[in-house]
């Protein structure tokens, strides 16, 4: 290029620049560094999260790659193996990744503790899509912190040629799941197979109009008639054989047990999708949504956004890649490989074109409830999950499980 | 004659007290490292277990606790404390089942493979060791797989099909069991130490605990056979040969030769047996992740979980510290049984 066309290339740039600059912030303070146009030409930042397979390795370094060749930037994807200890070590050292994963899980934690920076206003450029209940799973205290990079709810997976075999339609009801968990029950083969914790009793819980606390998890509802209905409809399933858990069948999860053929149903998330597509790929299976209980529909979504550290060296340029990332288009691009699910209502039917069989999980973004509590409540959840074991062991009984967890719950919540 | 002692002597003090700074210079780099990555850990330990530490941001932000954390772990009814007493119960079971064992299998096949007549010592020997240097995950799961329901231990055990993975009935109870005692007598039942009836103290190891301690003792008893073979062979054959003259038996030989002998070695493995039994954590985080129903809860796997799921860094630090003095407690009784009398 000659040196005048050069040097009007950047004056034109540097116009456009301004200009944008110009209309892009609106007047918070210490915000306004943070929308508009943000230089990002050499700036080096850390992506810090986890990589369930190499696939999706290789899929977000993609991402990164396209991101870094549009914005001249030198993003980095630090995926690590043990990520909870690894990014508490990180952020207790003074020394935090610029970006990194946070489960909703973790979120109150984290937020408690300081080192999260809430979105600034005007950075995202399309949050109003966003689904409600995903939106909800990142605030906390009223203040959003986080947009969703993707979300898996459960829903219930199951064998359709069994069923076929049967003549038996997905059930909808608590009263046709027990019905087709017994029809399939064989000798070699469970009804229904379920994790035996929290996570995955927890739905049942809500479609019985009850649940472990209340949305703001002040205070114990495992202690009322509805969770108690919840408590009893699951135990049943178990003490009569309908459900097993896990082990019962020699695996490790749920997802392996009905890879396996050892159950014609089971309750999980989108990641069993890919599980079964990488080690149980001749198995036929088909999703259907969660039975509706007495008080409706309901399931659990799991979902991890991109969190900004509190004391990023360069929030500017951090919030730009977190758009970029969670923007409909980068959230489409990086849900086109994987089942987990984008987070934004508008590219629904563009990932239901590549996705047309998850259309179960999809709709659970409706009525799912955030997997989230306080911290310190984990302890809580280990004395149900302690409990729930030994229900399903015939060593106690749903009344001692809603005593202890009750108890143990007025104390960690005071 | 004097003078020539006196300059001998001075030459000496000089030679003694470069002696001394050299000696000083050589062991300073390993001290400053045992300082810096033990002592000075060990320390801030005991100090986090005062505060109140989320362990994310840096403990030094925290707020003071006092004894708080201990009051929890300790007093206070609540699920931490019958949690910290599951923990205790389990490790307490552990470290009976797997440290006289391995202790005693270590020495008797030491014993064997110091024999002179035996062929092939250096094949058995490694094949023993064999297990200690394999990595632990690994070892883990592959136990994993053999201790299905349908897997390799069940077929060749003549009782059949044994639920060894997800387990949690004491092995203490099931021999209640099995003598008529079904439920347990009210002054069992009722009375509680640390939040947990007296029942569920007796309860013995799980299935799934004791599956674990399997693992551990096929793992670690190579490295004790390793360390008794050495002490062995430092018994000077000649005091065997004079045994044999007197007219000794080889069981007489054992008991009142060799063991005294190897008295300080056997306080060595114990020591070190206990001390490693009550700090384990690989297998728990590999198989059962504390599970069924808190079975093969452990206080090392307490303090990963207080700290990393729960955000407790002060109440993980005062199990730490808790641990210490237990296992403290444990060396020193040792120490007691096996003194010189």
């Amino acid at each position: 290029m000659s040196r005048a066309k050069r040097w009007s290339a950047v004056a034109l740039a540097a116009t456009v620049a301004v200009a944008v600059a110009g209309c892009g912030g609106d007047g918070n303070g210490a915000a306004t560094d943070v929308t508009g146009e943000v230089d990002l030409q050499g700036v080096e930042l850390q992506l810090m999260g986890w990589s369930s397979s190499a696939a999706e390795d290789e899929a977000l370094t993609r991402l990164l790659e396209k991101f870094n060749e549009e914005t001249g930037a030198n993003v980095r994807f630090n995926p690590v193996p043990e990520y909870d200890t690894t990014l508490q070590t990180a952020l207790a050292g003074g020394t935090p990744p610029d970006v990194f994963y946070v489960d909703s899980y973790k979120l109150p934690d984290l937020v408690d503790a300081g080192v999260l920076a809430p979105i600034p206003d005007g950075v995202l450029t399309d949050s109003e899509g966003i689904y409600p209940s995903l939106r909800e799973a990142f605030t906390y205290d009223g203040v959003w912190y986080c947009p969703p990079k993707d979300f898996s709810t459960l829903a219930l997976v199951y064998d359709p040629e069994a069923f076929a075999e049967a003549g038996l339609e997905p059930p909808t009801t608590w009263q046709e799941l027990r019905d087709a968990a017994e029809a399939l029950t064989t000798d070699d083969r469970a009804g229904l197979v379920m994790g035996v914790e929290y996570p995955r009793w927890g739905v049942f819980l809500y479609q019985a109009g009850g649940g472990l606390t209340d949305p703001d998890v002040t205070e114990m509802t495992i202690d009322s008639p509805q969770s108690r209905e919840g408590l009893e409809f699951i135990a049943d399933l178990y003490a009569e054989g309908l459900a097993v858990s896990p082990s019962e069948v020699d695996a490790g999860w749920a997802g392996e047990a009905f890879g396996k053929g050892r159950a014609a149903m089971a309750i999980e998330g989108n990641w069993v999708v890919n599980a079964l597509a990488q080690d149980f790929p001749d198995r036929k299976w088909a999703v259907a949504e969660l039975p509706a209980g007495p008080a409706g529909k309901a399931t659990f979504t799991f979902t991890v956004c991109y969190g900004v550290a509190a004391t990023a060296k360069n929030p500017a340029a951090s919030w730009a890649l977190v758009d970029y990332l969670t923007s409909p288009e980068g959230a489409l691009a990086w849900t086109q490989d994987f089942a987990v699910m984008p987070a934004h209502e508008s590219v629904r039917d563009d990932w239901l074109a590549k996705w047309p069989d998850l259309e179960a999980f999809l709709a659970g973004a409706e009525y799912a409830h955030k997997w989230q509590f306080r911290p310190g409540f984990a302890d809580v959840v280990g004395v149900f999950d302690e409990h729930a074991q030994a229900i399903v062991a015939g060593n106690s009984t749903v009344d001692k499980l809603i005593e202890a967890t009750d108890s143990a719950g007025r104390d960690i919540l005071g | 004659m004097v003078t020539l002692g006196q300059r001998g002597l001075a030459r000496a003090g000089g030679r003694g007290r470069r002696n001394h700074l050299a000696g000083w210079l050589f062991t300073a780099p390993a001290l400053l490292g045992l300082l810096v990555f033990l002592v000075l850990p060990i320390l801030v330990t005991a100090w986090v277990s005062t505060r109140h530490w989320n362990g994310i941001t840096s403990p030094f932000d925290s707020q003071p606790a006092g004894l708080d954390n201990y009051r929890e772990l300790l007093t206070e009814p609540g699920v931490r404390r019958s949690d910290f007493a599951k923990a205790l119960r389990n490790n307490f079971y552990y470290v009976l089942g797997v440290v006289p064992v391995q202790t005693f299998l270590a020495f008797v096949l030491a014993v064997i493979l110091n024999q002179r007549f035996l062929k092939g010592r250096g094949f058995f020997r490694t094949a023993y060791y064999f297990p200690s240097i394999t990595s632990s995950i690994a070892v883990a799961l592959i136990f994993t797989f053999l201790f299905q329901i349908n897997g390799l231990i069940n077929a060749v055990l003549p009782g059949g099909r044994v639920n060894w993975l997800d387990n949690p009935n004491g092995l203490l109870h099931l021999l209640f069991r099995q003598l008529g005692m079904e439920q347990p007598p009210a002054w069992l039942a009722e009375t509680e130490l640390l939040g947990l009836s007296l029942w569920e103290w007796l309860s013995g190891p799980s299935v799934t605990l004791t599956a674990i301690m399997l693992l551990a003792i096929w793992t670690t008893t190579g490295t004790m056979m390793l360390i008794f073979l050495a002490g062995l062979q430092n018994i000077n054959p000649s005091v065997e040969e004079a045994a044999i003259v007197d007219g000794a038996t080889a069981v007489q030989r054992f008991w009142r030769i060799t063991v005294p002998l190897m008295r300080p070695v056997i306080f060595f493995v114990l020591t070190l047996g206990v001390i490693g039994t009550w700090q384990v954590f690989d297998q728990i985080f590999a198989i059962s992740f504390g599970g069924p129903q808190k079975t093969t809860l452990t206080p090392a796997f307490l303090i990963y979980t207080q700290l990393f799921a729960n955000s407790k860094g002060g109440i993980a630090a005062a199990i730490a510290v808790i641990l210490f003095f237990i296992i403290i407690s444990f060396t020193l009784l040792q120490r007691w049984l096996t003194r010189e009398r």
